[in-house]
């Protein structure tokens, strides 16, 4: 068990730009828990789109953080001339009046929120609050670096504190510090994971080198200036980090498409390339199509969903073309992508993103938009495309296990996963979200950094759960509580089976590459 | 390849929330979205096509967010372009300061973009006068000082925006129809396919 966790964490360490080289294609049609990953249903038969995403031990990859941040530090780029302007004095005009989160800060309303975050800078100045206004809070925030400072100030670091059914956990990512409040029972590295995509999220608009200039020319900068606007974005994925399996899974999910129809779409695309093109990415609602990248070039699933958070959050791109400046940390701290990002059709819900080194190019891409959706509409995939929209989630009676309600399905390999349509006994908000809390429980429970399960059966009064994890998938299913683990063993060996008939349909089995 | 029969690039600048968006989905939608207020992302463009006499000309309207974040990126918005929509918000002061500056980066870097001054939310003034915090004189004087066309809009109703782009556009083939006569040729507005906007404004 100590040697898989192991394994899985030297991987990442070592192999965070391209998967190995171990996909398989030998398919078997029925696949069993013991199968080689690579060969799990849902694995790219020819390479990942991502990089390789085997677990979500993101946190590992710190020392390799460390490094790379001293390198923005001494190279900070050509772009310096262009930070300057953003430090200059400039006449102080932030207002509050932005935020509709107005709550008293002091009220029981406000403390009794399941999560909360907070942002702020090592100076001890707010940048980010979930609930309520960072005014409020600014004496609350300078109690918190307090914390971390004395901590520090023994050459130690503070990690949580638990407390009277509540977790406080710090994540200090130089300039910034990032702390999170939580009632719920996830575990202090599940909670650390989210704090790190909430950095993420700031890095992707400001990018590190920028981050580190700022606070290094001044100190008590207040960075709320810079992210003014983009309180909603934040604001927003945490909404998702406690809605989406994807961000929980580390995986991204596909639309269903006949794999013709889908490999014309990706053909369509890769025609329409460009020089400076990195990434293209078709998405529908928040479920990838296809995406094709600049070989040897793979996109980290935390930018991915960077990016599916920032499309799904504005709905300012539905007309015209959206050309904006994004960061992709997980590519790279240091330097700003340009995306150009356009709907196929006003009212589609197919949604283009062109990804280019260049901030000039948009021409270029709105021309590489042009072809391809020229050459995409003279084809019937595009009518296939429009009708698998309709249908884009699928019931779980499908499988044709009477006592199976819900499952996770995430294979490895591709870094892709697969989910049916919550029940009608998951129908309500709150019941979903209490199901996703299961699933996290779950998944703690699998990537416990000490003692980490393989496998996990769990009979509770509502419904029955099993987690699995083995080289090559992940995978978690909900049952009706009336079942027995002896069926719900039998019940996993059936849904690979089922997963790996429509494997071709749920994943994306040949992604390209320009 | 819709982009590339752009005519004229015009861009919006001003402070975050001040309605640039809203201007232009007032003048190339014709409605006026309420709901709760989004921020742009970087920028939008959209081009739109527009009967000035006998021709049509197309406007390449870049739509830039306020937000200081882009500030340092708004080069290329407005690089090029022959006419800029610097708004303010009417009830709103800081906006006409950041107009200021705006006006100022355009008079350094792109002397020979066409400024328009656009005041913001004149509907909200109509219902209630105290709201006003830029005296239209004043901005009318500053206007004056820097050359620039003035003008007081509401996308909520619709007020002076036709207006607005209609001048810009009316400006435009003003000077390029100069342009026509000195070389006696009809002037080919559309751009040779390999190259960008962006180059074929440069070289005017
Ligand atoms: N009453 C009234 N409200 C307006 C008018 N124009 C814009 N607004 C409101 O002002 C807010 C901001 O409008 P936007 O058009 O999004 O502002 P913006 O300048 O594009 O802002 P950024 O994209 O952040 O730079 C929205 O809530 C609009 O509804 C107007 O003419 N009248
Ligand atoms: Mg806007």
């Amino acid at each position: 068990m100590d040697g898989e966790a192991q394994r899985a964490t030297a991987s990442w360490g070592n192999g965070t730009l391209a998967p190995g080289d171990h996909l398989r294609s030998d398919r078997a049609e029925s696949p069993t828990p013991g199968l080689v990953e690579g060969t799990e249903p849902g694995a790219g038969q020819k390479s990942a789109m991502f990089v390789h995403a085997q677990s979500f031990e993101d946190l590992t990859a710190e020392a390799e953080e460390e490094v790379r941040r001293e390198a923005d530090i001494n190279n900070p780029g050509d772009s310096e001339e262009e930070l300057n302007v953003l430090v200059g004095e400039k006449e102080p005009h932030l207002t509050s009046e932005s935020k509709s989160k107005e709550e008293d800060v002091s009220s029981e309303a406000w403390r009794s929120h399941r999560k909360h975050v907070f942002v702020l800078s090592e100076a001890g100045k707010p940048i980010y609050t979930r609930y309520g206004t960072e005014e409020a809070l600014s004496s609350t925030m300078g109690v918190m670096m307090a914390l971390v400072s004395v901590v520090e100030s023994e050459k130690n670091t503070i990690r949580s504190i638990h407390a009277d059914g509540c977790k406080v956990i710090f994540l200090t990512k130089s300039p910034l510090v990032l702390v999170g409040v939580s009632r719920t029972s996830q575990s202090d590295k599940e909670l650390l994971r989210e704090l790190q995509y909430i950095y993420y999220q700031i890095v992707s608009l400001l990018t590190l080198t920028q981050l580190n200039h700022i606070f290094q020319h001044k100190q008590n900068y207040d960075l709320r200036r810079l992210l003014a606007g983009s309180e909603y974005l934040t604001d927003n994925l945490l909404h998702r980090l406690d809605r989406d399996p994807g961000l929980l899974l580390s995986a991204v999910t596909c639309l269903p498409l006949a794999s013709s129809a889908r490999d014309t779409v990706s053909s369509s695309l890769q025609a329409a390339k460009s020089k400076n093109l990195v990434f293209s990415i078709l998405l529908a609602g928040d479920r990838l199509v296809t995406l094709l990248r600049k070989k040897d070039q793979f996109l980290h699933h935390i930018d991915l969903h960077l990016v599916f958070n920032l499309v799904g959050s504005s709905s300012s791109f539905r007309e015209g073309e959206g050309w904006t400046p994004i960061c992709l940390p997980k590519f790279n701290t240091a330097g700003f992508f340009h995306a150009h990002i356009s709907y196929l059709e006003p009212a589609s819900q197919l949604c283009l993103i062109l990804v280019s080194t260049d901030r000039e190019d948009f021409f270029n891409m709105s021309e590489c938009k042009q072809r391809f959706l020229e050459r995409l509409s003279r084809r019937t995939a595009y009518q296939a495309l429009k009708d698998a929209l309709k249908s884009p989630t699928y019931s779980v009676e499908h499988v044709g296990i009477p006592e199976l309600r819900h499952f996770l399905y995430k294979s490895k390999s591709s870094g892709l996963y697969t989910s049916p349509e919550f029940p009608d006994v998951y129908i309500s908000d709150s019941e979903q979200e209490r199901l996703m809390g299961l699933y996290q429980e779950l998944h703690s429970s699998l990537h416990h950094p000490t003692r980490p399960l393989r496998f996990f059966y769990r009979c509770g009064e509502r419904e029955n759960l099993l987690a699995w994890v083995t080289s090559g998938f992940e995978l978690y299913l909900c049952f009706s509580p009336l079942g027995t683990k002896a069926l719900a063993v039998a019940a996993v060996t059936k849904l690979l089976k089922w997963i790996r008939k429509e494997e071709d349909r749920l994943f994306i089995l040949s992604p390209l590459t320009y | 390849m819709s982009a590339m029969r752009v005519d004229a690039k015009v861009v919006m600048l001003g402070k975050e929330s001040v309605g640039k968006t809203s201007l232009v989905e007032r003048y190339v939608h014709h409605r006026f979205l309420v709901g709760p207020y989004q921020n742009t992302i970087g920028a939008a463009f959209v081009a739109k096509p527009i009967q000035v006499g006998e021709n049509v000309i197309t406007l390449g309207i870049w739509d830039t967010a306020g937000s200081e974040r882009y500030e340092a990126m708004s080069r290329i918005y407005y690089r090029g372009a022959r006419a800029a929509i610097v708004c303010y918000d009417l009830t709103d002061s800081s906006s006409f300061q950041r107009a200021r500056f705006w006006v100022k980066e355009l008079q350094n870097c792109e002397e020979h973009c066409k400024i328009y001054l656009c005041g913001s939310k004149s509907d909200l003034i109509s219902e209630d006068r105290s709201l006003r915090q830029i005296d239209y004189h004043d901005a009318q004087d500053f206007a004056d000082e820097i050359g620039a066309q003035h003008f007081e809009t509401s996308s909520k109703t619709g007020s002076n925006v036709d207006e607005l782009f209609q001048k810009v556009a009316e400006d435009y083939r003003s000077t390029s129809f100069h342009g026509m006569t000195l070389q006696e040729t009809g002037v080919d507005l559309t751009p040779k396919k390999d190259s960008s906007f962006y180059s074929c404004c440069h070289n005017n």
